[in-house]
Formats: structure tokens, C-alpha cells, sequence
């Protein structure tokens, strides 16, 4: 990764101005390849006007849900960053589920906020953090919306920080634990895998699924000057037995996963 | 003062009881220094960010009226002392058990006001659920402000909070006499040992701000909680090492203390701090974050004294007594398990950087013998497991054991006395080279609960091929220790630091996820000087979790290696210690302790 993709990555631009920006000039972009098909229809163009204009306002429908689509990750993005996770369950729809190491947390009141609110919260996961060194990921984003514009699907690359809290009698450990420490901390890099729904009641799109297909985890924090792979352990009970747990196993991924 | 803080019973004191004594605050502060009348016929109003405005009319040195968010004046006593350009003034509200101390810097006119109150009636949380505060706790809540001024814009920069004075040693004597040594260890609480209010030297936490007036100015506060829940605040000025301050509530004799004093003092030195060069402090940095309010409702108004988390570890954990411990010793004593699987293990929380084991004991028989105390003959079979028997015995005892070699055929080895009630460790230092042995012998158990560690240092020789064996020198206590802090990284995970503070106690801090120093706690501990820069320290987390951490540490390798001992719920539990050092510093404070240095208000 050049060095400018890893100190985007670290410190990521939240404010929409350039985001927006860069989406309008790839709509400018779309736009001037499409101004000149215009200009060449006509009387003597020989294609249906009307045609090409119901084309052109699809494309540009494609574009204005597109570009809604990564305002919406943006801010999943900004809120996970800055760990404001109550926030963060607003973003998905009332069916949304998140699917995370071996687990599927299912409904955006129940599954979703036990996810994001007691399970991430508790091991401060979900920020953003530079790849490890020698774990670097490529940088693949792509969006597609249904033709009806009702659902979307997405894959972005995530590099962030998951942590666990650490359960010990140690004085130590209680004590880190009360001052918002106490954590075992690591990396995983890999792609968020979304689908979205359009809601039916305010016609603002909505994170239907959410799926961490995580590439690699590494002991590492930033900072430090090496990292080494780890293996983290697969959900193995289900809430409530475990009570930040998953609603569901996914049975094909049982013990250790070994990215 | 002769009975230990941490041991003393403070009477829980009723909010009318508290009321009554408080009548007293009505005519101001005393004070064994004159007070200032510098704002003597003076009026001005302080506003402050989210929270109170205070409208001031001074009649004279003592009197003045208050009126406080524009309501109805009142009329009471107050008190001011001078500092340079800064005035702090000190009053209480009548019958409302809360007052303000107020930090006023005359050249930027920017202030500082603590409200403090008593009987708050708040509850906080803590490890096992819910902590009502005591009513004569002393709860502060501090606002930044300014005097307001006609024409004048509000200013862009009010004081704030800083971690400048981290690790920064001070020795202070007010005009009252009191003298005090006071470490600033950490962003939040603060290292006091009492030279003279206390007869031990030992050293407490108390919690704390840091908030910074300019390059040489800085006010602090400290509230005993779980002690006696006394308050004292003051403005420094580190040019001069020069202090005003005031202290308000209820020392261990119920008595109000309620007074300004004047101190001079001396900086005793300067620890390292380790987080990043670009973090200046103005917050706390806990881990985690408030949840933000909406965007489209108002910032809520700072509860009072909800900004700061106390360690309160005497009541936050919960106490068993000596016949539990011997029952879960009958079935659950855990000794060097190794185990995997353990959460600990998994974690490499305490013991990631223990150094390897030694096998320099196997084969090997010996006695030691101990001045005053035991002898233990000892056969040691292999690298993990011995036998051993008091002199006189008959029967030798089969015991698991672990050995380190803490510096140049130095061991360090411990193990359990399997089937004393109560519960029994030992851990032992062994030089080879002369023969000189120190055994910390620990159990337990103690006069106040059932799961809080005791231990006994005995010094003596060992009896064994190849070793002549010294008839008087002997390893001893040392304070060579004294006012050194060290980092101790357990594991990549787990880091704090130990500060040794008096001969007899140390503290320990742990780093919040910047490397800035936060919570703190303190314990009677003891030092044995083994070898030139090779100690043992043994400190038990008394009226707290009562586990033992026996350590030796190398100052030549800066690793240290050694045990930690407890009996709890979850059994009885000898484990090995391993961590790795940096060197935060010394403050220059042996002088303040020992028989000669004693003192008396």
C-alpha cells in the first residue's frame, strides 16, 4: 500500500465536503461522456429521445443512490470510528443483522445492538487503525443498486481495531478495567460485505446486512514496530448464554478461525 | 494518628450531624496566616462555562454576599488569601452543606470554581454494582470561568485541565505545621504520605485535578475517599514553590476542619511521563466515550463530581471470611498451574514476560536456616518438584515448585506448605554464591479478613555443599528503593507502574491507553536489599484485594520475576510473575523518612 492510501486510512477524511466532491466529479465525469450522446441525437440520430433520456435518468438515479449509499457507509464509518455505537444501530433497517466471527446477530433492536452497543463497546472495536505491517489489504470498494433502486449490495475494505475485554481478578485488570482499559487488542483487515434496503416509510436506504469477512489478524497496535498473526476464537454459545453472543452459529465455521 | 487510614473505622456520619458541624463555616474559614483583604469592597460577577454564575459583593476581609444565578443574595463568611496575582477566596453556603472555593488569576481575570459538597447523595458505580458515597465525603465539581467585565468579549481560553504536573514530587509545610509529601503521580489522583498527622510512614491515594493556570501556576485538589473524606485544595506557584490553599471536612475525630493555609515548599522531583509528546491533558482520556448528547438538544449540566471514577476498592470488593478460605483451600488451591486454558494464560495477562525457570536447585539438599524463624531442609528433585521438612520432622512433604535465577546464581523460588490451614507460601532467595537467604513466609488471612495476605521476612543462611556460609552478615531491609517509580510490563496487554514511596509502602498506577498515568492505588510493602541493585518487594493489596506480589527485581537487567499469592473464591492460588522495566526516575525523599526524621504537628 502507498503511503498515502495508509495515512487515509489512518486518519480518514469524515467531512462529506471532499467526499461529495469526489462524487460529483465522477457524476461530472458520467456526465460529459453522456452530454456528447445527447447532442448527437436528434432528428438525424436515428435513436429514440425519450429512450435515451429514461436511460440517462436511470443512470442517474444508479448515481444519486450510489453516492447515498457511501454518504450512509461514511457515516457507519464515522460513528464506528469515534465508538458511537447507539448512533450506529440507527443506520440499519428493523430486519438488519451482522454477521462476525462465526456469529449472526439478528434485528436491528435486539441482535444489532447487542453486536455494536454491549459487544463491540466492551472491547472499544470497530476504530480505525492502519493495517499492520506486512498485512497491508487492497483497497477494493464496489457498489451495485437493483434495477427497481430498492436494494443495493457493497463490499468496502475495513482495516480497524477489535478488542476483548480481559476477565481476571487482578487488581490491575479491575482497576485498568474502570478507567475504559483492560483490553486485549488486536487488528483484522478485511471487507464489509453490505446489503442495503431502501426503507419503505422515509425512502432513505438502510444497512440490511452487515457481514465482517475478515482477511487477517494480527497482534498489533499503532505504534508498534512488528506484528504477528493471531487466531481468535469462533462464537461458540449463543446469546443468552453468552450474553454478548450471537443470535445463531453459522455451522460451517466451528473453533478457531485462522485467517 | 496511629492507626493506618486504610484500617481506620471512619464513622458514617449523618447528613444532620454533618449539618450541625457545618453551622460553624458560616463565619469563613480560620486560617494561622493573615487573611487578604484585597477584595475588600470590591463586586464583580463570575460566569462560568455550563455552569453556575456568581454575582460577589466583598464588604470586607470576612464578609460578603453571594448571589447565584441571579437569585436571592446571601450573606456569609469567606476568607481570601493571595498568591502573586492570584486570589483564592473560600466560603460556604449557609444550611445548604455546599460552598465555593474560588481561583481567581487577577491578570487574565480567568477563574477557577470549585463547588464542594457534602451529604451529596450521589451513588456511583463500581465493581460489585452500586457505591452510595458517604455523606462526609467532600464531592467537588469543578467550573471554568471569568469575571465578567463591561465591553469585554468572554475569553476564547479558560483554564483547563493538564498533565504537566504528572510525575512531579513536592515536600510541603503549611503555616499550620503540617508537613506533607505529595506525588502527583498520575493525571488523576495523587501520592500524600502525612509526615505529621500520621505516625507511620506510609504513603495513601487520594483522587485529584490538575488544572493549569499558566507556565509556573497550576491548582490541584485531592478528596480522601475511603478514608476520611477530607478535601484540600490550593493554587502553586512552582517559581517560588510557594502554595495558598483551603481544607474542609471531617478528620478521623469527627472534627471539622474547615481553614486556608499558606505552605512553602520544595519540588523532590520529577518522574517520567510516557504518553504521547502531542497530548497535552486537557481531558481525562479515559477509553471510552460518553455518549454525545443530540445534536438538537442542550449540553445536560455537569453532575456534581460525575466526571471522575473513584477506586474504591474497599467497597468494591466483596470479603470472605478465614473459615471460607480454609474450606475452598480443601478443594481448590492452585499452584503453578501452567495451564492453557486458564483465561489468564489465554490472555498472558500477569505472567507474558516471566523469565524462563531454572533448574540450578536439581538435585540438590540443603538447610536453611532462618534468624528467629524456620528451618526448612530441603531435597529437590528435579526442576519442578521438591521435598522439604521442618527441622525436628520426620516426614518430608512433597511440594511443586518454580525457580528463577533473578540475577547471577541468585534463585527465587516458591511453593506452597500443601495442607496448612490457614493456607501457607513460601518464597525463597537464594544466593549461592555466599549462601545468604531471605524467605518471605506468607498465609492467608488477617486480624481484618479472611482473604488478605500476611507476610513475615526472615533472614538467614544456607546449609549446603560448596557454600560457606556467612555467621552474621545477612541480607536486609533497605529504603535504597525508596521514591523510585518503574514501569512493569506483565504482557504486551498489561503495563503499570510501581512507585515506591516510603520504606514501607508503594503504590501502583495504571496507564489509560495513551500511556497517560490514571488510576492509583497504594500498600504497606517491605524491601530487602539482596545484592548492589537486586531487591526483593513484597507488597500485599491490603483493605483491597489482599493478594501478594513477591518479586525480585534486577536494576541491571530491569526485569523483574517473583510470585503473586491469594486466596479468594476462586481458590487458593500461588502463580509466577514476570515483567519488564523502565526506569521512571527517583524523587529525593529519604531524608523525610525513618526514626530520625520524625515529625510533629
Amino acid at each position: 500500500m502507498s503511503k498515502s492510501e495508509s495515512k487515509s486510512i489512518d486518519r480518514p477524511n469524515r467531512g462529506r465536503r471532499s467526499f461529495i466532491w469526489k462524487a460529483g466529479a465522477a457524476l461530472s465525469a458520467v456526465l460529459a461522456t453522456a452530454i456528447p450522446a445527447v447532442s448527437m441525437t436528434g432528428p438525424s440520430g436515428g435513436k429514440d429521445p425519450k429512450k435515451e433520456a429514461d436511460r440517462l435518468a436511470c443512470k442517474l438515479a444508479d448515481l444519486e443512490d450510489e453516492k447515498k449509499i457511501r454518504l450512509l457507509h461514511q457515516d457507519f464509518e464515522t460513528l464506528l470510528d469515534s465508538l458511537e455505537y447507539e448512533n450506529l444501530v440507527k443506520l440499519f433497517s428493523h430486519d438488519g443483522e451482522v454477521k462476525f466471527n462465526g456469529g449472526v446477530f439478528k434485528g436491528k433492536e435486539k441482535g444489532v445492538r447487542r453486536f455494536f452497543c454491549e459487544y463491540f463497546r466492551s472491547g472499544q472495536a470497530g476504530k480505525k487503525m492502519i493495517p499492520a505491517p506486512g498485512f497491508e489489504l487492497n483497497n477494493d470498494s464496489k457498489i451495485e443498486v437493483s434495477s427497481n433502486h430498492l436494494k443495493a449490495k457493497a463490499q468496502y475494505p475495513f482495516s480497524i481495531q477489535v478488542g476483548s475485554p480481559m476477565i481476571s481478578d487482578s487488581v490491575l485488570i479491575k482497576m485498568a478495567r474502570l478507567q475504559g482499559g483492560g483490553i486485549l487488542r488486536w487488528w483484522e483487515g478485511g471487507l464489509y460485505q453490505v446489503s442495503y434496503a431502501k426503507d419503505a416509510g422515509d425512502g432513505n436506504w438502510k444497512i440490511k446486512t452487515l457481514e465482517y469477512h475478515t482477511l487477517a489478524r494480527a497482534d498489533y497496535r499503532p505504534g508498534r514496530s512488528c506484528s504477528k498473526p493471531i487466531e481468535v476464537p469462533l462464537f461458540s454459545k449463543v446469546y443468552p448464554d453468552d450474553p454478548v453472543g450471537p443470535d445463531m452459529i453459522l455451522s460451517k465455521l466451528k473453533g478457531t478461525q485462522k485467517v | 494518628m496511629n492507626i493506618p487510614m486504610h484500617r481506620f473505622k471512619y464513622t458514617k456520619l449523618s447528613k444532620d450531624q454533618i449539618g450541625k458541624k457545618l453551622k460553624a463555616t458560616e463565619n469563613g474559614p480560620v486560617c494561622v496566616s493573615d487573611f487578604s483583604d484585597i477584595l475588600k469592597g470590591r463586586s464583580f460577577k463570575i460566569v462560568t462555562k455550563d455552569g453556575p454564575v456568581l454575582e460577589y459583593s466583598f464588604k470586607n476581609k470576612n464578609d460578603m454576599t453571594l448571589s447565584e444565578d441571579g437569585r436571592k443574595k446571601i450573606k456569609t463568611g469567606y476568607g481570601a488569601l493571595t498568591l502573586k496575582q492570584m486570589v483564592l477566596f473560600s466560603h460556604m453556603i449557609p444550611d445548604e452543606q455546599r460552598g465555593f472555593n474560588v481561583f481567581l488569576d487577577l491578570d487574565t481575570d480567568l477563574a477557577t470554581v470549585i463547588e464542594v459538597a457534602l451529604s451529596s447523595g450521589i451513588v456511583q458505580k463500581g465493581f460489585g454494582g452500586e457505591v452510595p458515597i458517604d455523606n462526609r465525603e467532600v464531592v467537588r465539581q469543578i467550573y471554568y470561568g471569568y469575571i465578567e467585565k463591561g465591553g469585554k468579549n468572554s475569553p476564547e481560553k479558560l483554564h483547563h485541565l493538564t498533565n504537566r504536573i504528572e510525575g512531579k514530587g513536592m515536600y510541603w509545610k503549611q503555616d499550620t505545621g503540617i508537613e506533607t509529601l505529595e506525588f502527583y503521580a498520575s493525571v488523576c489522583t495523587t501520592n500524600f504520605v502525612e509526615l505529621t498527622r500520621c505516625v507511620d510512614d506510609l504513603s495513601y491515594c487520594a483522587t485529584s485535578d490538575y488544572i493549569l493556570v499558566n507556565d509556573n501556576m497550576f491548582i490541584y485538589d485531592r478528596t480522601e475517599c475511603e478514608f476520611s473524606g477530607i478535601n484540600t485544595m490550593y493554587a502553586v506557584d512552582l517559581f517560588t514553590e510557594a502554595q495558598i490553599g483551603t481544607r474542609l471536612g471531617f478528620n478521623e475525630k469527627d472534627d471539622l476542619e474547615y481553614y486556608m493555609f499558606r505552605g512553602k515548599g520544595k519540588v523532590v522531583g520529577q518522574l517520567a511521563a510516557l504518553e504521547p509528546f502531542d497530548e497535552h491533558g486537557e481531558k481525562i482520556n479515559m477509553g471510552y466515550r460518553q455518549a454525545a448528547p443530540a445534536s438538537d438538544q442542550p449540553a445536560p449540566k455537569p453532575v456534581m463530581g460525575a466526571d471522575r471514577i473513584i477506586y474504591r476498592p474497599a467497597r468494591n470488593l466483596k470479603y470472605i471470611s478465614e473459615d471460607e478460605i480454609n474450606r475452598i483451600a480443601e478443594t481448590k488451591t492452585i499452584t503453578f498451574t501452567d495451564n492453557p486454558d486458564t483465561p489468564q494464560a489465554q490472555a498472558g495477562m500477569m505472567s507474558g514476560n516471566t523469565l524462563p525457570y531454572s533448574d540450578l536447585l536439581a538435585g540438590r539438599e540443603f538447610t536453611l536456616r532462618y534468624d528467629h524463624g524456620p528451618v526448612y531442609h530441603y531435597r529437590v528433585t528435579d526442576a519442578y518438584n521438591l521435598e522439604w521438612k521442618n527441622e525436628g520432622d520426620s516426614k518430608w512433604q512433597k511440594e511443586t515448585y518454580r525457580a528463577f535465577e533473578a540475577d547471577e546464581k541468585l534463585l527465587f523460588f516458591a511453593h506452597m506448605h500443601t495442607g496448612s490451614r490457614p493456607p501457607v507460601s513460601v518464597k525463597i532467595a537464594l544466593d549461592l554464591t555466599n549462601g545468604l537467604t531471605t524467605c518471605i513466609y506468607s498465609k492467608v488471612g488477617s486480624p481484618y479478613y479472611g482473604d488478605e495476605v500476611v507476610y513475615e521476612a526472615f533472614f538467614g543462611i544456607a546449609e549446603m555443599d560448596g557454600i560457606e556460609s556467612a555467621k552474621y552478615l545477612r541480607h536486609e531491609f533497605t529504603d535504597e528503593l525508596v521514591g523510585c517509580g518503574f514501569t512493569r510490563t506483565y504482557s504486551d496487554s498489561v503495563t503499570s507502574m510501581h512507585l515506591y514511596t516510603t520504606p514501607h509502602s508503594s503504590a501502583w498506577t495504571i496507564y489509560m491507553p495513551d500511556q497517560t498515568l490514571g488510576m492509583q492505588w497504594c500498600a504497606p510493602a517491605l524491601y530487602v536489599k539482596l545484592r548492589e541493585g537486586v531487591y526483593i518487594f513484597n507488597l500485599v493489596e491490603e483493605a483491597c484485594n489482599g493478594a501478594e506480589t513477591c518479586i525480585i527485581e534486577n536494576n541491571k537487567t530491569m526485569r523483574a520475576a517473583g510470585f503473586g499469592f491469594h486466596g479468594g473464591r476462586d481458590g487458593i492460588n500461588l502463580g509466577v510473575i514476570g515483567a519488564i522495566a523502565r526506569d521512571l526516575g527517583q524523587y529525593k525523599v529519604k531524608e523525610f523518612f525513618g526514626p530520625m526524621a520524625r515529625r510533629r504537628a
